[in-house]
């Protein structure tokens, strides 16, 4: 029995080859010092033992008043922003809207993704101040980018039929839109608006930390301290709210789902 | 003889719509309650805040590109510390992929360890690990690449794992039938099978990595964050204006870039 002889990949080894240099290249280039990345580990264990061998429950009413805060900055942020998508996703997806509406919108979503939330919220703080309110909009506002798309996405793939005959029928873009598009959208659009929230609860914490409120801001407030105990517990605090809000979000999708294919959903930004 | 015709009754929705509406007021009116910790919604401070804030709006609209040699030492730092994390994160995240998804990994107890240890890992947002690590480690690029680390084996294992889990498993059984152990099977058949999707999400960490690095600087762990951090405080808004515009051009080509490559994949 002959063996066939094996393909000879030249393109499979240029790209490791590149991706091997690029990779030196970079690390050489980080200037990583040695001694700090061999104590890394005995590091780890200290600062895990003094965080979690024995955590700070007496702060923890504060934690998730501040819990609580950074959740309301997620929430106001999601409805805003999906309410800001789908008023500028659906104008944005072909079939809808003309071609000067819909590549200056796709071009706006695209800048919009390119932003991090955070400086988003350096900007906003300008006008609104160092306030949730603000984290509310920068959330908002940095949703629109991935919201929108996944607004027209999902509308693009929703089947014309219903939408061409309430044409022929004589109704105008707004009735098509709400008879011909809504219902067969709908469900995955309020699936993806759930989404939306959980990815928010994660960032709200994040912008906490540049100090716009929220378990964030209570996080590098102890951190600074150094105060490992509570800082310990506020971890546990983040990791079981937001597994938590993960798994009821994720349930409560599935229901809306229910019978609706599923496109792939869980693309995490 | 005449045909009446007779409209089907409509289905009864509004008990569900009316339930689904209130269930939103109500965790609206709840997230809005300044006493509860929610947020105040307080559309006066931008009235009141206007003259200053159109000043700085001003200072960001038109970018001072005196400042642009000052970034481009920390933007390689960026793009280092993306990419440095990008390849140890998939380094580490092929085989604990192997080991969360079912076919590959058929033990039940250390398939639902790896995952459950994964979820942990993903509930902590990016900047809070960069946070905690700069002050354990010292400012600098280390807990930046930890970070990411963190952070894309997160989200790698758990995006190639679910596709293995939902992949054909034909060649799989043919290596078992063929009496391979389940190491040689995962090598020779799950492993060449996934790569395309191993690559596309590893492109797509790559892309996400560069924003996420953009701002670990402001915590102190290295990149241009750390001037976006200064110049924040000497309110310069209109060098901020410069440096947004950079992560913006330079995020939008890695993103262009990875989708390419990402489609010449499939």
């Amino acid at each position: 029995m002959r063996v066939p002889t094996k393909p000879r990949r030249l393109m499979v080894r240029l790209v490791w080859l590149v991706v091997g240099l690029l990779f030196v290249g970079s690390f050489w280039g980080l200037d990583l010092e040695w001694a700090k990345i061999g104590e890394l580990p005995s590091d780890v264990v200290h600062y895990f033992g003094l965080m979690f061998s024995d955590p700070d429950w007496s702060k923890l009413p504060e934690a998730l008043f501040q819990t609580w805060r950074s959740v309301s900055m997620a929430w106001v942020g999601a409805l805003l922003g999906v309410a800001l998508s789908t008023l500028l996703g659906i104008p944005a997806a072909e079939g809808v809207g003309p071609i000067w509406i819909r590549l200056p919108l796709r071009w706006l979503f695209a800048v919009i993704r390119a932003v991090p939330e955070v400086i988003i919220a350096i900007i906003l703080l300008t006008v609104t101040g160092l306030t949730p309110f603000t984290g509310a909009l920068a959330l908002a506002i940095g949703g629109i980018g991935t919201h929108a798309k996944w607004t027209y996405e999902t509308i693009e793939a929703t089947p014309t039929g219903a939408g061409e005959a309430v044409k022929a029928a004589g109704g105008n873009l707004l009735q098509m839109v709400r008879w011909g598009l809504w219902p067969s959208a709908s469900p995955e659009l309020m699936s993806l608006g759930l989404y939306r929230f959980e990815i928010n609860v994660r960032t709200s914490a994040v912008l906490g930390l540049i100090g716009v409120g929220g378990i964030g801001d209570m996080l590098t407030g102890y951190v600074q301290f150094r105060d490992w105990s509570v800082v310990g517990m506020l971890i546990i605090v983040v990791i079981v709210v937001t597994m938590t809000i993960d798994a009821v979000s994720g349930r409560i999708r599935r229901r809306i789902m229910e019978g609706a294919k599923s496109i792939e959903l869980d693309r995490i930004v | 003889m005449t045909n009446t015709l007779v409209l089907p009754p409509k289905p009864r929705t509004w008990p569900r719509n009316v339930g689904v509406v209130l269930a939103l007021a109500a965790m609206t009116l709840l997230t809005t309650l300044p006493r509860l910790g929610g947020v105040e919604i307080d559309l006066g401070s931008i009235a009141r805040n206007w003259s200053n804030a159109a000043e700085r709006i001003g200072m960001l609209l038109q970018p001072d590109l005196s400042i642009l040699p000052r970034t481009i030492e920390p933007m390689f730092q960026t793009l280092s510390m993306a990419i440095v994390g990008t390849v140890l994160a998939a380094a580490l995240a092929i085989p604990l992929s192997l080991w969360a998804a079912r076919p590959t990994n058929p033990n039940g107890l250390t398939r639902r360890a790896v995952r459950f240890v994964l979820n942990v890992v993903r509930a902590v947002p990016d900047l809070v690990y960069a946070t905690i690590l700069v002050a354990m480690v010292g400012v600098g690029t280390l807990p930046g690449v930890i970070t990411l680390i963190l952070f894309d084996v997160g989200i790698v294992v758990k995006l190639v794992s679910e596709s293995i889990d939902s992949a054909d498993s034909a060649y799989m059984e043919g290596g078992r039938a063929a009496g391979g152990t389940q190491t040689q099977i995962n090598k020779v058949t799950a492993l060449p099978q996934s790569w395309p999707v191993i690559a596309s999400q590893v492109l797509y960490s790559l892309e996400l990595n560069v924003r996420i690095s953009a701002i670990l600087g402001i915590v102190g762990a290295g990149g241009i964050g750390r001037l976006i951090d200064e110049v924040r405080g000497f309110y310069r808004y209109d060098a901020l204006s410069t440096i947004i515009i950079e992560i913006l051009v330079v995020v939008l080509i890695i993103e262009v870039v990875s989708n390419y490559l990402r489609k010449r994949l499939r």
